[in-house]
């Protein structure tokens, strides 16, 4: 399977392994990029789509695990395959805790490399989904004003109209002016979807019973 | 006078042995014109003309005669004769006190004098009578007498010496047979074969033990032909050689080689020999053979453990390597298997085209040749059996080891940095050793490394020229360094700063330098840290 806008990054010292891996994911047809070491990698800006990195545990300079903690950092969702010519065993161990898709020894199966490629752009492209509509959420849920804002919480609390004005201390008929601007604003047609979309944006409701005066 | 100056100028030449030939010939040649020219002048070359005759008395009342007249003008010629007579004599005296003997000294005043002295008188008592100032001739005669009476006094001393040098000569052959005795004693004690080559006849003589030795019959003629073919055939050459050098100038013979005996059996001789010259050609050559197979075999002995315990060591630095040699080899097959399995996939895809194919293929046909040199380093380092020696540029074993301990380097987080000299010298030596001793002193060196902040992990190999005659490899690290009070100790036996380390790699290492001709040392750097230096003679051909 092979995803649109798609990029494998391949990052390995020894220049014959780059190119063969190049050539491998080249005849499955992915985007490739190759870097010699993983600081010219880091210099690049981050590509604009889902993206996977198969990198040498063993680099000089800045190693395998060391991307992989400044990427982290960095707030980066690149996912990872390790490659690898001997690499001890915790090593290896402490990749894979830190969320490594796969931990491949030299000399790799092609399908090894190519499945677990696969599998790393499948996640990477769940993701971009993911925070590409969490985007979206937020870009709408800052054209609200402050009231609207206080409204909005409360109503995926599941708090009626009525509860909302006496809890605000205005009319019934001015929330409702409220309700309606925010469903507009937020691109959504029922309270259910209004609901889905704080979640994925991390806000927390105001239910009814911690209100209660 | 003619027969008289003769005898002395003979007499002056064979006993004193100086004076100069062409004198003697000169004084000799004209006094024999002036016999010449006496004979055919009248009356006689003293005078052209005799007008009369002087008569005189001597002591006792004798009366002789003497002539007078007129000059003859070939007198010259006889006077000429006297005069480089004197001079020859003079010089003759002077060479022979020169030469400084105590015994030349004498001789030259009492004899060299005597006869200077018999000369003058006789030439000045002829003028003096010439000029009939003095009356009596006898004064020659007497002179003539002290002459004579030296010489004689003279031959006397020589013929006393001679009784006395014989009886020397006696108790001298008697000291030398009985040293002769002595030296067969001693010899054969000590297993020595004595034996003496005649050159140009070609025979060897040899005492029995020699005979014994060599495996020849008590009797039979020995040449040299005969003594090679006992000899083993593979080091006829190098014996064959060494003779001819000694016969051809050197003088001084000396070899070691094996011998199979009738039984098949072999054994390590040691020869010596000295030739003798005669008028600048080989006469002879002495000499003694020593049955050196005891101390050989626990050479050999002593050997084969040096390289046992080498392989050893060896084989435990290839283990401390082989997570470096794994990643070495896995690198290039991982690429050969990538490649290999894209080209499978254009291939099903059909997307592949001649050009991307052949850039495949030529790029599998590298990593595997690069994967055939790390096998064969590693069989080269854990192989019993050792190459030759051969001519090799220290630089490039460095650059192989370096790229044997690239990953053990990732490992340790230390940089290698090198530094090699482009004009190197060679050097002759086993490559393997010389990468075994890199190798230690470099894995050594991450070892220490480990104690500091990654930032200061280096190493830093330099090659350079010490001087004309030796290359030095040099590698310094900025870790905990050597025991201050004592660097050297970390070459001794069993000593070592690793937990789980033999203590024996630097000891091998250390052995390796000496057993090519050069040394291995350390001492802690400035600036932290230990440098160790390896010299080796070079070879002087530079390498371009």
């Amino acid at each position: 399977m092979t995803l649109a806008h798609a990029l494998v990054y391949v990052i390995d010292d020894e220049e014959s392994m780059c190119k063969a891996i190049g050539r491998l994911l080249e005849s499955e047809s992915y985007s490739v990029e190759i870097f010699s070491g993983a600081r010219q990698f880091l210099a690049r800006p981050p590509h604009r789509g889902p993206s996977c990195v198969v990198v040498d545990l063993n680099l000089p300079e800045l190693n395998g695990l060391a991307l992989q903690r400044a990427l982290a950092k960095s707030g980066r969702g690149e996912q990872l395959i390790f490659i690898t010519g001997g690499a001890s065993v915790p090593t290896c161990v402490q990749a894979m805790k830190s969320g490594a898709i796969d931990y491949l020894p030299k000399p790799f199966c092609d399908e090894d490399l190519l499945g677990a490629v696969e599998q790393a752009l499948i996640r990477a492209s769940e993701q971009w989904t993911k925070s590409s509509q969490r985007k979206e959420v937020r870009a709408r849920l800052a054209t609200l004003t402050p009231r609207e804002f206080d409204v909005l919480k409360l109503v995926i609390g599941g708090m009626l109209n009525k509860q909302i004005a006496a809890r605000l201390g205005t009319t019934e008929a001015t929330i409702k002016v409220h309700r309606g601007r925010v469903m507009k604003k937020m691109g959504v047609k029922s309270v259910a979807e209004l609901v889905v979309h704080a979640q994925r944006a991390g806000i927390a409701s105001e239910s009814t019973d911690t209100t209660k005066v | 006078v003619f027969f008289l100056i003769v005898s002395i100028v003979g007499f002056v030449r064979l006993y004193f042995n100086t004076g100069r030939p062409w004198l003697g010939y000169a004084v000799c040649g004209l006094r024999l014109l002036a016999l010449i020219i006496n004979l055919f002048s009248t009356p006689n070359v003293n005078y052209g003309q005799i007008t009369g005759l002087r008569h005189l008395r001597i002591l006792g009342g004798e009366t002789i005669s003497l002539a007078k007249g007129v000059e003859n003008p070939w007198v010259r010629v006889s006077e000429l004769s006297s005069l480089l007579f004197l001079v020859f004599v003079v010089d003759a005296s002077v060479a022979l006190w020169r030469r400084g003997h105590p015994g030349d000294r004498r001789r030259a005043v009492i004899v060299g004098g005597s006869m200077i002295f018999f000369i003058s008188v006789a030439a000045g008592t002829s003028a003096l009578i010439e000029a009939g100032v003095m009356q009596s001739p006898y004064l020659i005669s007497f002179s003539f007498l002290a002459i004579v009476a030296a010489m004689a006094y003279e031959l006397s001393l020589d013929v006393v010496r001679a009784a006395q040098l014989a009886r020397q000569l006696q108790a001298s052959e008697a000291a030398l047979r009985e040293s002769e005795q002595h030296m067969g004693l001693a010899a054969s004690a000590a297993e020595l074969a004595m034996w003496m080559w005649d050159i140009p006849r070609d025979e060897v003589w040899t005492t029995d033990k020699g005979r014994a030795l060599f495996g020849f019959t008590q009797s039979g003629k020995i040449n040299f032909d005969r003594f090679l073919n006992v000899l083993h055939p593979e080091d006829r050459d190098a014996v064959r050689q060494a003779v001819a050098e000694a016969v051809n100038g050197a003088g001084e013979y000396e070899s070691e080689y094996r011998i199979v005996l009738p039984g098949g059996q072999a054994r390590w001789i040691a020869g010596r020999g000295r030739v003798e010259f005669g008028g600048g050609k080989p006469v002879r050559m002495r000499g003694v053979s020593l049955d050196i197979t005891r101390r050989k075999q626990a050479e050999l002995e002593a050997a084969r453990q040096r390289d046992e315990l080498a392989h050893l060591s060896r084989v435990a630095l290839l283990g401390e390597l082989s997570g470096s040699l794994a990643h070495e080899l896995n690198q290039p097959l991982g690429a050969i298997v990538t490649n290999a399995g894209a080209a499978l996939r254009f291939l099903a895809r059909d997307t592949m085209n001649r050009g991307k194919l052949r850039e495949i293929l030529e790029d599998i046909v590298a990593e595997g040749r690069r994967a055939g040199e790390v096998i064969r380093g590693i069989r080269g380092m854990a192989g019993k059996k050792d190459a030759e020696r051969q001519l090799v540029n220290l630089n490039d074993v460095i650059i192989g080891v370096i790229r044997l301990t690239r990953s053990d380097a990732l490992a340790h987080d230390c940089t290698i940095v090198s530094e090699l000299h482009p004009m190197l010298p060679k050097v002759e030596a086993h490559v393997v050793q010389l990468q075994q001793v890199f190798l230690n002193l470099i894995l050594n060196a991450f070892e220490a490394s480990q104690e500091v902040p990654k930032a200061q992990r280096q190493i830093i190999i330099r090659t350079e020229r010490d001087g004309d005659g030796t290359v030095l490899a040099s590698v310094r690290d900025f870790g905990t360094g050597l025991p201050a009070e004592a660097p050297e100790r970390v070459f001794e036996q069993f000593y070592s700063s690793k937990k789980d380390g033999m203590g024996i790699g630097l000891c091998i290492a250390q052995s390796i330098a000496s057993a090519h001709g050069g040394t291995l040392q350390a001492q802690n750097a400035k600036g932290g840290g230990a440098r160790f230096f390896f010299r080796l003679p070079a070879i002087h051909e530079v390498d371009l």
